[in-house]
């Protein structure tokens, strides 16, 4: 890459200029293209309902906000609060769980040595890649055997689980980088292996920590097949309230795509709190 | 001393070993529970016990035609969308890397659709490749097309429907993560290629290439078996349709297990998708293990 700033006396402006505008023009139509179906779905839920079906798409109205005040009220007969508080406690839970196991296990893989460390290491790593498909069925009889099925508790233990392998990387990598001298001070002060990890090491990675709480939350609340198999109820959460919308024959545009801004706007919140870890987060500590 | 070792090992049991029992008990157990399930016909909703039939339902596989058309539609869709996906995401992140004012913001709007619900990427996508009134259509026809086309219930139309969707969502993704594994080479191996006569696309193909294979690697394992398993744009857009064009795998397993209630076949399906995954992600796993280890 070489630069655009660095430019030899050979090059005469006009062509730089030409580049730089280049480089701008792709930029934007890029994120053009990335932001029109956000930008669709905001609009769409401050559209009446003629308005969302029209034809050709009406572009310039008057926006209001009954879409959103059917979605939290009136919503066949139950609001959509429900679903989100369904949302926040399976997804507060779950990470808080996953990012509590995973920190544990990930100090133990990165500060003790025994046989089998590393392949414990790669096994905990090699369990994002196996496909929720695959267990969705055994995970579907043992809820319905356990009395668990449409409950937060079998969501919060898949996603926990779901979650492991990326809080354990993830933070095995942020508690190498911490100086040893750090902790074997500790351990001279008399602190025990215990102590050094709840007070000294633990803080040490705070920023880690709020990663990979960060990330987690995220993937819990995104996540969609497990939510709709082992919790299609009661204990629903937003994903499959929105799946729900492609069954029903008198859809409602607007009130769905209301439903969807409730949903994504949070994460994008998070995803602009996150961007110093998120490339790290994304690649499993892969690329920094 | 040989007592500070034990109970060092004891610490260390203790703090794995929480986390290895969940992986156990919802990872490694369903997955030995699968391959038991698949051994059986098993119904859902039906209060016959399941019955043990064997290997029948793995040779049942074999001569499925919709299960060898799903493998293929899988197969297309995971190299379209990851190509794509990789190609236009590289290309971008050397555009983002141009030090010009304002890009930065602009490179900080491009990523937001990786963190977006899919289920809702796939209702906006829905929504804007609608036959009757979708945005896309409109624009198709303000560009001169005869007639509006049908996005999500043509023939090739669904699937790349399906491809555009999820490179919406994931073009960004590979963008960020290579962008970071450019800013990540040091200047000075430019200079250096420099001074040694080097072409700009020698520089490319010789220097930077080479210094982000390991990124690249990363990025096409990972896109790749997230793409295999997508399941949530296909629930909302396509449903498999027209006429099994847009069935992957993935929604093969869904549909057999919980829409025809086929529980053992599905979990036969199932146990076929994972071993193909635990290929994939044996390389992965050893690569990485690999640099590692140097």
């Amino acid at each position: 890459m070489t630069d655009v700033a660095i430019t030899t006396k050979s090059q005469t402006r006009a062509v730089v200029r030409l580049r730089n505008w280049t480089v701008y023009f792709g930029a934007c139509a890029f994120v053009g293209f990335a932001l029109f179906p956000l930008y669709m779905m905001i609009t769409t839920s401050v559209k009446t309902d003629q308005q969302a079906f029209a034809w050709p798409p009406v572009w310039v109205f008057t926006p209001n906000f009954n879409a959103y005040y059917n979605a939290l009220f009136v919503f066949g007969g139950r609001g959509v609060g429900h679903y989100l508080m369904n949302s926040l406690l399976v997804t507060v839970a779950s990470s808080a769980l996953a990012v509590f196991l995973g920190a544990m296990a990930a100090y133990g893989l990165a500060r003790f040595r025994f046989l089998g460390n590393r392949d414990i290491a790669f096994f905990i790593l090699s369990t994002r890649f196996a496909p929720p498909i695959g267990f969705i069925v055994p995970i579907y009889l043992m809820a319905t055997r356990s009395g668990l099925l449409d409950s937060p508790i079998a969501l919060i233990i898949v996603y926990t689980s779901m979650n492991l392998s990326l809080a354990t990387w993830l933070l095995r990598g942020f508690f190498l980088e911490i100086p040893i001298e750090i902790e074997e001070a500790a351990l001279v002060d008399g602190y025990t292996r215990w102590q050094i990890f709840l007070r000294v090491a633990l803080p040490l990675v705070r920023p880690g920590l709020a990663a990979t709480a960060i990330l987690s939350a995220i993937l819990s609340w995104n996540e969609f097949l497990f939510a709709s198999i082992i919790a299609p109820g009661n204990a629903a959460t937003i994903p499959v309230f929105l799946s729900g919308f492609s069954a029903s024959m008198n859809i409602d545009w607007a009130e769905y795509m209301a439903v969807g801004t409730m949903a994504i706007l949070p994460i994008m919140l998070f995803t602009l709190l996150l961007q110093r870890h998120l490339v790290r987060g994304l690649t499993f500590g892969a690329v920094r | 001393m040989a007592a500070a070792k034990q109970a060092d090992r004891r610490t260390a049991f203790l703090l794995i070993a929480p986390a290895m029992l969940v992986l156990l008990g919802v990872n490694v157990y369903p997955f030995l529970y699968a391959l038991y399930i698949s051994a059986h016909t098993y119904t859902l909703g039906r209060p016959t016990p399941p019955r043990y039939i064997g290997l029948f339902n793995y040779s049942d596989l074999l001569e499925d035609d919709r299960f060898l058309n799903a493998l293929l539609v899988s197969f297309k869709f995971v190299t379209l969308a990851v190509s794509i996906e990789f190609l236009l995401g590289i290309g971008l992140a050397f555009l983002f890397s141009a030090r010009l004012r304002g890009l930065a913001t602009l490179r900080k709007l491009a990523i937001l659709p990786i963190m977006v619900m899919p289920l809702a990427s796939g209702l906006i996508w829905f929504y804007i490749l609608n036959e009757n009134f979708g945005a896309l259509n409109w624009f198709a026809i303000l560009l001169g097309s005869p007639e509006r086309i049908r996005f999500l219930t043509g023939d090739p139309h669904a699937l790349l429907s399906l491809v555009l969707a999820d490179a919406w969502q994931w073009i960004p993704f590979v963008m960020l993560v290579m962008y970071a594994a450019l800013q990540s080479i040091p200047e000075y191996v430019y200079e250096a290629a420099k001074m040694d006569g080097l072409t700009g696309w020698q520089t490319f193909l010789r220097v930077t290439l080479p210094l982000l294979a390991p990124a690249i690697w990363v990025v096409v394992i990972l896109r790749a078996v997230d793409a295999f398993r997508m399941i949530e744009l296909i629930y909302l857009m396509t449903r498999g349709g027209p006429g099994g064009a847009t069935e992957t795998l993935s929604w093969y397993i869904y549909s057999t297990g919980f829409l025809n209630q086929d529980l053992g076949y599905a979990a036969a399906q199932a146990v076929v998708m994972m071993i193909v995954v635990t290929i994939i992600a044996q390389i992965f796993v050893r690569r990485l293990e690999y640099r590692e280890a140097k």
